[in-house]
């Protein structure tokens, strides 16, 4: 478990591959603010849509990778995977905060209201504070094992209430507006102008690699943070814990 | 074998809470109610703050603005009301489009207090060539 010298700094590739997240990131706004054309109801205001949906739809694909790796951890016990579940867990509550702002932005000149009691927008509330938990139980927990495992399972029940909000405004009665694309019985539904969606689709996908960027930056410092704990452990055993 | 069946009760536990967060979802959280709904039951919401939900019935909108009084009907096309409403329309108030208006019944009108849009699914840029709406255009500046 020595740590080798240079392991401490970051990969040459990885500053490339941020720096390329950064120049996407330009291209994508340039893309959102000045070439999409405005839409025939919400005028320039659909511009926000495309921040917004990005990240929405990139904080779920944070949150499942953070309960697979939880749920990883609970079958094998890897320090690595609970290191992938932080690091993805991190991400998740980031997109989540920042669905949550550029939703309130976007609600309020569209809808009328920044925020309203209906089904996805209680359960996006409610996964939030979930995965602000998350992060409460890890840090009230010593023992990586035992922290690791009860996060896991904090993880599993946040991806438990995620098909409810994918499916709030097509299962329930919302204000939030239903989604442009579908799997309908009768075929792919997509009410979405291809300008729109081609822009659209080029921003999640930049918003997915800064989530790639972040999470392997994250799980370089998580590899390093498990080796200085197995060090401090080897120097000094860690004591018992008393409980009271 | 002991995870297996860690596993599988995880499983069963997870699918059960979800089938009562439906539930629940479902029964206690109806954001809104359809005009035909309100027919069915006016007893049920008699001095009640409801949301209605439905669309804004074409040709229907009459807007004072001087006093910022809003009229306009509801409908769910099997049922429609009028409503009242006192402020300014939201941008994206117009026939056609879905609305939740919050407020009561007095009689068979319902008075609005807050007007909330809920616009529809489809995304599309203007077309181009459309002749420009010159009285819309006038409005505006004045």
């Amino acid at each position: 478990m020595a740590v080798k010298s240079g392991e401490t700094k970051r990969p040459m590739w990885l500053n490339v591959f941020g720096i390329s997240c950064l120049i996407l990131f330009g291209v994508a706004t340039f893309l959102g603010l000045v070439t999409s054309p405005p839409d025939v109801n919400q005028g320039d205001l659909i511009r926000v849509m495309y921040a917004h949906v990005s990240v929405v739809w990139v904080g779920f694909v944070a949150v499942i990778m953070t309960a697979i790796f939880g749920m990883l951890f609970l079958w094998r016990s890897k320090a690595m995977d609970d290191v992938w579940a932080v690091a993805s867990a991190e991400m998740a509550l980031i997109y989540f905060a920042l669905a949550i702002i550029g939703g309130m932005t976007y609600s309020k000149p569209t809808l009328g209201v920044f925020w309203d009691w209906d089904a996805k927008l209680t359960l996006t509330a409610l996964e939030f504070a979930l995965l602000v938990g998350y992060f409460i139980v890890r840090g009230l927990l010593d023992d990586p094992k035992q922290r690791a495992r009860i996060s896991a399972v904090v993880s599993i029940i946040v991806l438990a209430s995620l098909p409810f909000n994918w499916m709030a405004a097509k299962w329930f009665r919302t204000l939030h507006p239903s989604k442009s694309f579908d799997m309908t019985s009768s075929g792919v539904k997509d009410t979405m102008a291809p300008i729109f969606r081609n822009i659209l689709l080029f921003n999640v996908a930049v918003a997915a690699l800064i989530f790639i960027y972040f999470l392997f930056e994250r799980v370089r410092l998580g590899r390093l943070e498990v080796k200085a704990e197995a060090l401090e452990d080897s120097i000094q055993p860690r004591s018992e814990v008393v409980r009271v | 074998m002991k995870k297996l069946i860690y596993g599988i009760a995880g499983v069963v536990i997870l699918g059960i809470a979800g089938a009562l967060i439906y539930k629940a979802l479902n029964s206690s959280l109806v954001y809104f109610i359809l005009p035909n709904e309100y027919a069915a039951h006016p007893d049920q919401y008699k001095n009640r703050r409801i949301r209605l939900g439905g669309l804004v019935e074409a040709g229907s909108v009459k807007y004072d603005d001087k006093n910022l009084q809003l009229a306009f009907e509801i409908t769910d096309s099997i049922k429609t009301y009028p409503v009242t409403h006192v402020g300014a329309p939201p941008e994206l108030f117009k026939e056609g489009t879905g609305i939740v208006v919050e407020g009561h019944f007095e009689g068979q009108t319902f008075k609005s207090d807050q007007l909330l849009i809920k616009h529809s699914e489809v995304y599309k840029p203007p077309v181009d060539g459309q002749p420009i709406d010159i009285k819309m255009l006038k409005d505006t500046l004045q």
